[in-house]
Parts: C-alpha cells; structure tokens; sequence
C-alpha cells in the first residue's frame, strides 16, 4: 500500500512508452491502453484518499547536493490527483469518441498518457526540483498536444509559443527555486520552514516568493504571460478541457498553495514576505478582470472558455495572494470540474457543427441537442456562482478572504461580467435558430461523449460536498453552508442579477452582434504589442549582435589580426626575396660578419 | 590494457591504410572499444588499471594511463560518440580509407588524452586527434570547407601554442608531469590560469575565439562534427577541471570576473547570434558554443570557492550530456542534408508528416539541448546551476550576492533563447505544410537508425537516473 | 738589397694579404653581374682561405717542424675546388642553354 503512489507514475509513462515505441500503427489498441491505464490510476487515487504517504529515492547526489524524486501524499496532494485522474478519465473517454477518425490517434493518446504522467508528478512532488521537472514535462506534453494537427500553421505557432512563454516564467521559477534553496538550505517541502526567511529579511524572501510566483504565472496564463492560454485553443478540444481549463493550468495555484502551506505562511505572519502577496493578489485580480473583458467580445466558443478560464485562474491567483490559499484551491477544485464539463460541451457542440467554433453560425443548440445543452448549463450556472451550485460555495470563499481589500470590488465586477459573458454564450449559441448548415444538421453526440458529460455534471453539482478533504490553516473556514443575508452573498447574488439582465436584453434573441467594442475584441491589442517587441528587442538585437559577432570579432578583430600578417610577410617578401643573387649574396656575407662579431668579439 | 583503448582504434586506423575493409574494420574496433569500456565501467573501482612507463628522466615525463572517476565518464562518453560516428554521415564513393581512418584516429586520439595520467601525453593526444579532424574538414568537408578547415587550423593551433606556454610555465614548478604530482603553483599563478583560460577556452570555443566553431561544424563531415563537437571538445573543460584548478587556484579566483563575462558572452552573445541563424548545421553549431558557456558557470563556480562540491559533478554530467546531444544532432542534421539536400531552415517544412521517426528523433535532441527534464542535459544545467547558488551565503550565513550568482541568474535567460531557437528551427523544418523539398523524404533508414538511437537512449537513460553518471565522479 | 736579406714575413701580414684577397673576393661576388667572374671571384675567396691555412701551418710549428695538418687541408681544397670548378662550370653552360644568358640581374626567378 506504501508504494501505490509509485504505480500512479509508473503506469501512465508506461503507457506513453509502449504507444510511443510499439502501438504507433495500432491506433484502436493506443485508445485502450491509455483509457485504461488512467483509469487505473484513477481507482489508485481514490483507494489513497485521505492517506498520509511519503517515499523517495535519490536523483541526483553529488557533493552537498541531494535531489530527491519521491512523493508526499497529504490532503491536498490527494484531493488534487481525484481532480486530475478524475478529469483525465473522463476526457479520455470522451476523446474516443472525439478523436475517432483522427489519423494520428495513437500519438494522441500517447501524448494524454504522457501529459498524466507528468502532471501526477506535480500533485504527487515531495520537493521543488521534482515540481519543476514535471512542471517542465507537463509544458511539454501541452507543446505536443497543442501542437497535434502541427500541418496547421496555426496550430504549430500556437503550439511554439505556449512552449516560450512558460520558458520565460520557468526563467524566474528556476531562480525563485534556486533562492530559496539558498535561503532555507533545502528544496524539500517538508523540511523548509519559515523561520528562515526571517532571518533572509523580507527583501530576500520576498523576491524569491515572487520569482517562484513567475512559474506560477507563466503556467497559469496570468498578465503578462497570458497570452498562449487563449491561442491554445487550436489544439483538440478534450485536451483545452483537461490540460488548459481543468489541471495543468491550476498548477501555478497548486505549486503557490503548496509553497505557503511549506514555508507556514499565514495571515499572522505574512508580513516576512514583504509586499510579495499584495503583489500577486493584484497580479490575479487585474488578470481576472482584464481577462473577463476580453472575453465578452469573442465569437469563438472555445476562446469565450479560455478567457473565462484566464480570469478564474486570475481568481484562485487573488486568493492565494491574500493568503487564504485553500480557498483558491478549492475554487480549482470546483472550477476544475466546470469548466472541464463546458469545454467538453463545447466539444460535443464543435463536433455536432461540423467543426465550427463561431457561435454566432451555431443557435437553436438546445432542441438538437438536449442531454450537451443541458450539462452545459449545469457548467454555466455554476461557473456564474447561482446559489447552490459548486461554484457559488468557492466563490463565496474568495470573496470572503477579499473582504477587507479594495480587490473585492475587482472580484464583485469580475462576476457580474462572467454572467454577462457566459449567458451570452448560452443565448446565442443555444437558444434562437439555427443560422448556418452546421447547426442545422447538429445532432446529440455520442454515448461515449454525452456519459462524460452527464458525469461531469454529477461532479459539479456534488464537488462542493466534497470540501472536507481540503486542507486547512485556520484563516479562512471553507465551507460549503452559506450565509444567507450576509453582505457578501448578496453583492455576489447582485452581480449575477445584473450580468444575466444585461446578457437577456442585448442577446436574448439576436442574430448578430448588438455592440462593439475594438478594445475587448482585439485583447487591448497586447498580443500586437508583444509581437512588435519580440521582434524589435529580440530579433533586430539578435541580427545586431550575429552582424558585430560576425564582422566586427570574427571580421576585423580576427581578420585583422590575420591581415596584418599577411601585410608584414608581404613587406618581406617583396623587399628581401627580390630574387637577385648579388644581393642574396651581400645579405649571407652580412650574415657570416654578424655572426663571427657575436661569437668572437661580442664578449 | 588500457592501452588497447588507444591502440585498437589506431591500429584500426593503420589496418585501413593498408587495405583492411574500411567500414567494418572501424565499426568492429569501434564496438571492442565500446564493450571494453562498458566493462571498464561495470568493474572500476578509482586506482585500478593504472599503468605507463617512463619516456623522459627531465623533465620528468611518462605516457602513463589511469581510469580516473572523471576519465571513466568521459571514456564512456568518447566510446558511445565513436560507435555512432562510425555509422553516421554519408562517405562519398572511393574514400572509404581516408574518411574511417581518420574516424578511428580522431577517436584514439581523445581516448589516449582523456586516459592520459601525464599532463604531456594529454597535451599530445589531443594534437594526435587535432591533424585528421583538419584533414577531414578540408578535404571532405562541404561548402566553404577550405576557409573553415584554415579557421580551425589556425585558431586551434594558436590556441595549443598558448596552452603549452601555460603549462610549461606551471609544470616547471611541479615535481613531475604526472597528475598525481600537480599542486598549487608557488609562482605566477595569475599568469598561468590566464593562458590556461584562454589556451583551453580557445579550444572550447569560449568568446570571444569562438569563430572558427560554428563554421568548422557546419562544413565538416558528420562522423567529424560528432566526435569534435561531442567528444573532443570537453578536452579543454577537462583541463581546466583536472589541471587548472590543480595548479592555479588562486589565478582561476583572480579572473573569475572575466570568466563570468566571457561566459555571459557564450551564452547570451553567441546564443543571440544563434537566433539569427538560417541554416540548420550553422544554427546547431553555434548552439554548441552556446552550451559551453554552462560548462564554463560550473568552473566559474569551482574558481569562486575550489571547495564547491557541487560544480564538478554538476560539469563532468553537463559535458557528457551535451557530447550525446549534439552528436545526436549533428548526425541527424546530416541525414536532413542528405534526404532534402538543402540546410536552409526556410526552405523545410512539414518533415514530421514524412519522416516521423526523424521528427521524433530530433525533437528529443533538440529537447534535450535545451535542458527538457527527463533528459541528461537537464540533469547537468540543473547541477550548475545549484552549483553556482551553492556560496549564496557565507560562512556566517549572511547572504552575498557575488558574480557567481548574477552570471547564473544572466545564465538562466539562456534557458529561454536556446528554446526559442531550437524550437523555431523545430517548427520551420518539422512542422506547418510540407514543401517542394520535403514532398518525397522517405523517413530514416535502419542504418540511420542505429546510431540515433543508440544516442537517443543514452540521453533518456542518463536524464532519468543521472546518478548512472555521478557515481564515478562521486567516490574519491 | 739581397733577396735573402729581405725580412720574413710575418703571421699577420699573410693574414692581411689573406683578408684583402677574400674582401676582393667577396666584393667580385656582390658586385658584378656575369656569372662566370662571379665564379673566379670565388675561387679567389678560396684561395685567401688556403693562403691563411699555409701560413697558420708555417707558423705553428710542432716540436720545431710546421703543422702539416693545414697544408693537407690546402691539398684537399684544390682537389675539391677542381671538381667543383668541373661542376660549376657545366652548370653554368647547362644554364646559358637554358635561358641564353648568364648575367645574374636576369636571373630572378627565385623572387619571392
């Protein structure tokens, strides 16, 4: 039972590997191997709830440095892997369904294997160097899998960039880690402690909070690294569900949660930090606002979901940087389950249209498609925090933790807008008429694909029962009672009532686009942004430099110095080898005198 | 016996010369050499095997051998790079004899200097190993092979010029030339590790003598690229670790601001200078001075505190990774030139949907290069990098930040310009719609298949349990 | 003045006389442009080194008898500078037919 853990990474890498190597033609044989391998690991996972496990062995030992790879199984390691084999079983079956005709099944699934492994390894890590390790595997597998139909330029762009603007955040992880390190004398969870970064100062210790906040960041899209989450939409639809929607996007919450629970920091004395948290509260809240902007004026189904999913993530971020991390924690655990269930029905919806992703061609969804239609509403409401719906009892939680800081208005606005934009998803995309050839022939998915959903909606409406395997440190009580009456619950109810109003008076019932608003459209033009400073900053220095490295060192430096030899043996040449032999003569005679007045006379 | 290390592949050499079929010839000696070495490894225990005998009585010289902990991982490294040299590149028709003899004599060459227990004999087996890679480059080399073979001649040889004055200047103060004998310098220690930076850093490409890398490898033949770039280039590392800070302590700590300079310079300047490549063999090349600079943030590291434990492991690994990796990558670079004749990144496209294999082979050599866990290269860079925070605090357990620990913060943004370049390259070539070159590829042969593989594994057995590598370097 | 009351010369004055033929020599050799005077000019050089072997070999003497070892030098300089002359000579007129000329400012193809 001690070693169970170990199979939870053993199995899915076995899995990738044996596809990857021997089931390349077998596309039906992949499927079933990978389905079955993380159903495997999601029985594990259940069997290890509650649990209290630890094992390791040695990585890398050499000198002072001893870098473990083991796992420690606590509450929230436990909770996050049912999220994560429970999400990715479910995304696998409906992938069956999704991916059927693909050609390049096999190496789909390889890849889901790989991406279960990897992301196992996160939630199951005992220390920093493995997170990172895994943390580096699970960009990879996103880079593969992003990049799955890599014949479409998009998609192989899309792919190359989310790969790069992790590296940059990884960049600051690595050094955070490497501070750390530095400050507590280890990298091990269990062993750090807080006491030392007292002794650091909060300068110290705040920097390097912020530089393992940079990961966080880039993982998990927030500003100003959020700009690969939304373009990774070109890849498969099951894979936005399980990777950039449900887990691997929530590890920036899960390694910051994990980082205060081990360095024991608390509302008491979060002041060793220095003005660290405010900072990444404010980084969350700008994000989760920002991103619900973006996402009212999108057309694309599955870009409407990824910025709703930027500014959730921009949620869960706030909380944690008002240390109240296990509410952002159990906002990923709700949210986790949602928004998996409405980009799978979004899924379902794309498949139905004949792979057509602008809403605005799609309409009257819910009568050709009731059980996708009707398990996306269940995600909607509960993404929208309707009162006892999951997403109500998390978001209540973080609104609690915001109280006293000027981010609960952020976080109020931020609600109202979610309603504002998921309604009006719902409005067009469902309700009215059919208004292009792909929505007129829609019909339901699948079994294979509308089980997942129906499940998925079983999830949601149970998650929150689930909340006393949550961790907990005293600051904040999650719970799942609500407070009815409370000021907070009705600011919450009152932004819902004024998104949904404004969403049913501009969209209920049109056939096109009442308002526009270029800002929101084009993503405050930071992607624009971004592409002219890579290419001014980066490429013309980088041509810069290739020109200076290229003629100045290896040309004039370099050269010159071989020119000028060449010039000095030219001046020889031509005044001393002058092919006269009456000089050659004089020259030798000169030579004999010099030498006989060095050897003779010369004393 | 080891001297069989060093004379199977020169007799190999020799028996090529005199008519012995060229290809099987060297890939048996290859193979011997390999099994040898595996056993070497599965037996060694630190002091056993040591043998030579003496060739001069002053100074006081012997061609000795010894299978030191860090000579074991780079004989492994040198066996594993020959055996796939020897099956890499395309030979044209006729010159079988010239192309494998030399092979084998490159591949002696930096088996003899890196089982050398002399600091002598190191220093001539490497020249050993130096005078075919030249001929190799300039006669069966591709494109501009003359200019190049004359860059590398000339840098390298004055690069050698420089090194021997610095030895000679530190050996005078020794007892003998042997290893075992080398001790702090009384005298002039800031002038010998200044020669010694620059004689070996010319030879490892440290900037600002870099130039004649990125062209040599681009036009020299595969199997030459392989074992330069892969094997013999951590000669100069190898120094430096072994006898520079052996010898020069103290002078390694007085240039440690210029080491972390000219590092910085590896990795940012020339990794910039990489980002602005447009063929493929030019792009790789210059990533191999690149990754040098890593090596070089482990030694900076051993300059700034000689009791660093943690540095020389960390760099032993990062070299053997790196050798793996970019042999892995020339050589598949190599099989791209032959299937769509063209280097030029633009004009590739969509080889993954033709050659998957291929596709699957270089993106893990291109991962690999750029530190992705799970392969060796990451092992390594991670090393060094703790490595470099290892004197974050001093004795006292204040917190000072020193030059080690800024060129290591610099250094990681390498991290993000080696993965923005390699995965450029992976995109242009691999992915997006296929082109008018790429249209008819078939995908890599058994025969490529081998050598690749063989690599391949090599860097995923060591990325997941890099203490395969350490346990050599560990034991003292 | 009889003849033999003439004083004997001494060591230094044969050298003088020596030195003076070997400059004159050395000079021909410079200094003029026809090969084959080049040459005598040569022997000349020759003959100044014979006369300081003879006169060294009259004037160290062994047990009150010259030093012969220097007159065998003088011997085998002849010889040697015959054959050479043999030598010399043919190539020279090997090279008159090759470039049909043997004035030494024309011939300049060892310029660098």
């Amino acid at each position: 039972m001690e070693n169970l853990p170990w199979f939870l990474l053993l199995i899915p890498i076995a899995s990738a590997a044996i596809i990857q190597l021997g089931l390349k033609k077998s596309a039906a044989l992949s499927s079933a191997l990978s389905t079955i391998s993380v159903l495997a690991t999601f029985i594990i996972a259940v069997l290890l709830l509650g649990k209290d496990f630890a094992s390791s062995f040695n990585w890398i030992e050499a000198g002072t440095l001893r870098l473990n790879i083991g796992f420690k199984l606590d509450q929230l390691a436990t909770c996050m892997m049912i999220v994560v084999t429970g999400i990715g079983l479910l995304v696998h079956i409906f992938s069956l369904g999704y991916m059927r005709d693909d050609p390049a099944k096999a190496r789909y699934f390889g890849c889901l294997s790989l991406f279960m492994f990897s992301m196992t390894g996160i939630v199951l890590s005992s220390n920093f160097v493995m997170m990172f390790i895994f943390w580096e595997l699970v960009g990879l597998s996103s880079y593969l899998l992003i990049g799955h139909w890599y014949q479409k330029d998009t998609a192989a762009d899309a792919a190359k960039k989310a790969f790069l603007v992790n590296r940059i955040g990884d960049f600051g992880f690595m050094i955070g880690i490497l501070m750390l390190w530095a400050i507590t004398g280890t990298v091990v969870f269990e062993a750090m402690n807080g006491a030392s970064l007292d002794t650091a100062g909060t300068y110290l210790a705040g920097t390097a909070i912020l530089l393992v906040f940079c990961g966080a960041v880039g993982k998990s899209a927030q500003l100003p690294l959020h700009v690969w989450l939304p373009d990774a939409m070109e890849g498969p639809t099951p894979v936005s569900a399980l990777i950039h929607a449900a887990t691997m996007v929530a590890a920036g919450v899960y390694m910051m949660a994990r980082t205060f629970f081990s360095l024991g920091i608390t509302a008491e004395n979060m002041g060793i930090l220095g003005n660290a948290p405010d900072v990444i509260a404010w980084v969350g809240g700008i994000t989760s606002l920002v991103a619900a902007l973006m996402a009212t004026q999108q057309n694309d189904i599955k870009k409407i979901l990824a910025y709703s999913t930027l500014s959730q993530l921009g949620y869960m971020v706030m909380a944690v940087g008002l240390i109240a991390p296990e509410a952002g924690m159990f906002h990923l655990f709700t949210h986790a389950w949602f928004k998996a269930l409405l980009f799978l029905g979004s899924g379902a919806v794309i498949y139905a249209c004949h792979h057509e992703q602008d809403i605005w061609k799609m309409g009257g969804l819910l009568k050709k498609m009731p059980i996708t239609a009707i398990t996306f509403l269940i995600g909607t409401l509960s993404l929208t925090a309707v009162p006892f719906t999951s997403g109500f009892y998390s978001k209540e939680n973080i609104l609690i933790a915001a109280k006293d800081s000027p981010l609960l208005y952020i976080a109020i606005g931020v609600a109202a807008l979610t309603t504002f934009y998921m309604f009006r998803l719902f409005f067009i995309a469902f309700l009215g008429k059919a208004r292009d050839s792909g929505s007129e022939d829609a019909r339901e998915a699948p079994v294979v694909m509308w089980v997942p959903l129906a499940l998925l909606a079983v999830a949601v409406i149970a998650s929150p029962f689930f909340s006393q395997f949550f961790p907990t440190n005293g600051h904040v009580e999650v719970h799942a009672v609500p407070h009815f009456g409370d000021k907070l619950v009705l600011m919450s109810l009152g932004a819902f009532a004024t998104g949904f109003v404004f969403a049913f008076l501009l969209y209920f019932g049109k056939d096109k686009e009442p308002i526009s608003i270029p800002l929101f459209r084009n993503k405050f033009y930071l992607d624009i942004i971004y592409q002219r400073l890579v290419t001014v900053f980066q490429d013309a220095i980088a041509a810069l430099v290739h020109f200076f490295d290229e003629f100045i060192i290896g040309g004039l430096l370099v050269g010159g110095a071989a020119r000028s030899a060449q010039g000095v043996g030219n001046i020889f040449r031509r005044f001393a080898q002058n092919g006269s032999l009456s000089s050659y003569a004089y020259l030798m005679g000169l030579g004999a005198v010099l030498v006989i007045y060095f050897t003779v006379f010369a004393k | 016996m080891l001297f069989a290390f060093i004379l199977i592949p020169l007799l190999a050499a020799v028996a090529i010369f005199a008519g012995a079929p060229a290809r099987k010839t060297a890939l048996s000696a290859a193979l011997v050499n390999s099994l040898g070495a595996g056993y070497a490894a599965s037996t060694w225990n630190c002091s056993c095997w040591n043998t030579g005998f003496q060739v001069l009585e002053n100074p006081d010289i012997q061609l000795s051998l010894g299978l030191t902990g860090i000579g074991t991982v780079m004989l492994i490294l040198s066996v594993i790079v020959t055996l796939a040299a020897v099956y890499s590149g395309k030979c044209p028709e006729g010159r079988e004899k010239i192309w494998f003899a030399s092979t084998m004599m490159i591949a002696a060459g930096a088996i003899g200097a890196f089982l050398s227990t002399d600091v002598f004999f190191y220093y001539a087996f490497h020249e050993l190993a130096l005078i075919p890679t030249f001929l190799m480059i300039g006669i069966l080399g591709s494109g501009n092979r003359k200019e190049a073979a004359w860059k590398i001649t000339i840098y390298l040889a004055l690069g050698s010029i420089v090194l021997l004055a610095g030895l000679i200047l530190a050996m005078n103060q020794m007892p003998s030339w042997s290893f075992t004998d080398l001790t702090a310098a009384p005298k002039h220690q800031n002038e010998i590790a200044l020669l010694l930076i620059i004689g070996f850093g010319t030879l490892v490409s440290l900037f600002p003598f870099h130039s004649w890398a990125a062209a040599a490898y681009a036009s020299a033949p595969a199997p030459v690229a392989m074992l330069h770039a892969g094997v013999l280039k951590k000669f100069g590392l190898y120094g430096l670790l072994v006898i520079g800070m052996k010898v020069a302590p103290e002078g390694m700590a007085h240039w440690l601001p210029w080491i972390c300079v000219l590092l910085l310079g590896n990795i940012i300047w020339v990794g910039l200078v990489t980002l602005n490549q447009k063929r493929l063999d030019l792009m790789l090349g210059n990533s191999s001075v690149m990754h040098m600079g890593y090596i070089f943030l482990a030694v900076a590291a051993l300059a700034a505190n000689e009791n660093n434990s943690i540095a020389e492991p960390a760099a032993i690994l990062l070299m053997f990774a790196h050798g793996i990796s970019i042999a892995l990558l020339f050589s598949l670079a190599s099989v791209i030139e032959r299937k769509t004749s063209t280097m030029e990144i633009t004009q590739l496209g969509g080889l993954a949907k033709t050659a998957p294999a291929l596709a699957f082979l270089f993106g893990l050599a291109g991962m690999a290069s750029i530190g992705l866990p799970g392969l060796a290269n990451f092992a390594g860079e991670v090393m060094v990098f703790f490595a470099g925070f290892a004197d974050w605090k001093d004795a006292s357990g204040q917190i000072d930040m020193g030059w080690v620990q800024w060129t290591t913060i610099i250094a990681l943004w390498g991290v993000v310009i080696s993965a923005v370049y390699m995965l450029r390259a992976f995109r242009r070539v691999f992915q997006g719609p296929l082109v008018k070159s790429t249209e008819t590829v078939t995908d890599i042969s058994i025969c490529d298949k081998i050598p690749t593989y063989l690599l391949a594994a090599t860097l995923l057995l060591v990325g997941f349990y890099p203490q395969i590598i350490l346990q050599f370097i560990n034991i003292k | 003045m009889p003849f033999d009351s003439l004083p004997t010369p001494t060591l230094n004055e044969y050298l003088m006389i020596s030195g003076l033929l070997f400059a004159i020599g050395l000079a021909g050799v410079i200094i003029r442009r026809n090969i084959i005077v080049i040459f005598m000019c040569l022997e000349m050089m020759l003959a100044a080194a014979s006369l300081t072997l003879v006169a060294f070999s009259r004037f160290h003497t062994v047990d009150g008898l010259p030093d012969y070892d220097g007159q065998m030098l003088v011997f085998f300089v002849i010889t040697v500078a015959a054959a050479e002359v043999a030598v010399g000579l043919a190539i020279i007129v090997s090279l008159y037919r090759a470039r049909q000329t043997i004035q030494t400012d024309e011939l300049t193809s060892l310029r660098g």
